[in-house]
């Protein structure tokens, strides 16, 4: 059974899949502390699942492989941190200066373009336009601290929340087939094998979606770093790869990825503005490229969801539930597809609903054979 | 010099290798099995599967019996009666193909349920084990056949 192509799937059942998927996505918008690092967790799961079906397949107990794992992750994460904070620390001022000069960057090539449309476009000189935004960006800057204050707490309320990631992934990965299992037990006879079809479908969905994610991101960092290098910009494999984790979020995070390199480029050589339009042209066409060909043959290819469905939720998930709702509505979607289509098969199958209605009577029968007078 | 002592299966593992299907199997491959295998509990009469569904899993006698019939035809359809240790359902797992007979539980019976993703994926993944149990689906669909042949037994046809 395919998940795109649905068969029997009515209009009914597609009105419950985009409501519920709207319904959800309005719900986990308010525990997205929680929500963050159970889909990070999944992400590590479906990275480190195979590493533990190959140590079963030795004769390990999956409880034994996953804490394996999980403290061989633990150990390499730690000595990482333990050789990264010293250098961080060490950096830390030059970071807040270089931060400062890429803003200042920023605002100077965005104050030389707007000079150099008003000598071209004398409607646009007459407004005063440049000056104008000089000012707004001035103020702006002066008062930045309360705008970063709320960003800085932000970070320190979610910081804790994150450190659930990991543990969320090994009690997965631990267990995830008992968990299986016991959804299975609480379910009747006659809609058994549905409902372990069922829950493959959605693991699937979620792997599918994960994994075509990790491969999108590869491929945007490939494609954007070979471009950055042949430009000639500063640190091109770190930035393309920060540009494609910021396009986790559809449309606001790479407009963010799109920010940064224009900020870089702007910076490193303010006497070529030519490199930070030819930044802009590049990632608009590594957006294209996204968009037509990556996005189609990864995560578009993995989930089966129809182009149109696609975009059209994401501007649904967006309105209903912020940047959180564009980041999770596609995940989302697959997987209450997966569900609604099940579930519609099994209310509209008259003969599954009439077996589990002479289990339930066999059932009965026996409960209360010694009962009857 | 002392041999190492072996430690004896516990209930369940032992319960499986009364299986023919994997009666070749080791102890860590049947703790495997173990689990990804679910148990059903059926009364009398209730019905298994249908014939013309589609098959997602392989079922596995543990206790009671089974009766495997054409559609609607306990009695005058019967194909074959299965006990404890039978299996049955293993032929939509291997072409694909929808259930080619109904499944009963003929008196109040235990089931234990294979998913065919898991079965496959257990295939696809070890190939000391797909071996194993593909040699004894081999020797079972033979003996079934020789079955068929003789006309000694219509036994398990599904």
């Amino acid at each position: 059974m395919s998940i795109g192509v649905r068969r029997g799937s009515g209009p009914v059942v597609w009105a419950s899949i985009i409501g519920s998927t709207c319904v959800l996505l309005f719900l986990l918008q308010k525990i997205l502390w929680l929500v963050i690092p159970f889909l990070l967790g999944l992400i590590l799961y479906h990275l480190l699942f195979p590493v533990i079906t190959a140590l079963m397949y030795r004769g390990m107990h999956r409880a034994d492989a996953s804490a394996l794992v999980m403290a061989v992750l633990a150990i390499m994460l730690l000595a990482f941190l333990a050789l990264l904070l010293p250098w961080a620390t060490e950096h830390l001022i030059d970071w807040q200066a270089s931060l400062v000069r890429y803003l200042q960057g920023g605002l100077s090539l965005l104050d030389r373009s707007w000079r150099a449309l008003e000598q071209s476009w004398s409607v646009l000189a007459r407004a005063h336009l440049a000056d104008k935004l000089g000012i707004r960006l001035s103020e702006l800057s002066d008062h930045a601290e309360q705008y970063l204050e709320p960003v800085v707490s932000g970070v320190a309320t979610w910081a804790p929340s994150m450190l659930l990631a990991p543990f969320i992934t090994f009690f997965i990965l631990r267990d995830g087939g008992r968990f299986k299992r016991m959804l299975g037990a609480a379910v009747p006879n006659a809609f058994f094998e549905r409902t372990l079809y069922l829950l493959h479908e959605v693991d699937c969905t979620t792997r599918a979606y994960f994994v075509g994610l990790i491969k999108l991101t590869l491929l945007d960092t490939a494609t954007l770093a070979a471009g950055l290098w042949w430009m000639g910009m500063p640190a091109p494999l770190a930035l393309g790869l920060v540009c494609a984790i910021l396009a986790w979020l559809p449309y606001v995070g790479s407009l963010l990825g799109g920010i940064l390199v224009v900020l870089v480029a702007a910076t490193d050589f303010p006497q070529l503005p030519d490199m930070a339009y030819g930044a802009v042209a590049l990632f608009v066409a590594v957006r294209m490229l996204d968009d037509f060909v990556y996005m189609p043959l990864t995560i578009g290819k993995s989930l089966r969801i129809h182009p149109l469905v696609t975009v059209t939720m994401i501007f649904v998930g967006g309105a209903v539930a912020g940047i959180s709702g564009l980041m999770l509505v596609l995940p989302l979607l697959g997987v209450v597809m997966v569900v609604g289509d099940t579930i519609g098969r099994i209310v509209t199958d008259g003969r599954l609903l009439a077996r589990y209605r002479h289990g339930r009577a066999l059932r009965e029968k026996r409960a209360k054979a010694d009962l009857l007078v | 010099m002392r041999l190492p002592q072996l430690k004896p299966l516990p209930d369940r593992l032992l319960r499986l290798q009364a299986l023919s299907l994997f009666a070749t199997l080791d102890a860590r491959e049947l703790r495997i099995v173990d689990g990804l295998l679910h148990e059903r509990q059926y009364q009398q009469d209730e019905v298994i599967f249908d014939e013309g569904e589609d098959g997602q899993a392989i079922y596995f006698v543990f206790a009671g019996k089974v009766t495997i019939c054409r559609q609607g035809q306990p009695e005058s359809g019967r194909i074959a009666e299965l006990g404890p240790g039978s299996f049955f359902g293993e032929l939509a797992l291997l072409d694909n193909s929808p259930r080619a007979a109904q499944a009963r539980a003929a008196t109040a019976c235990s089931l234990g349920v294979f998913f065919r993703m898991d079965f496959q994926e257990l295939l696809e993944t070890n190939a000391l084990t797909a071996s194993k149990l593909s040699l004894q689906l081999a020797r079972h669909l033979g003996a079934r056949l020789r079955d068929s042949v003789h006309g000694a037994r219509a036994e398990q046809h599904l």
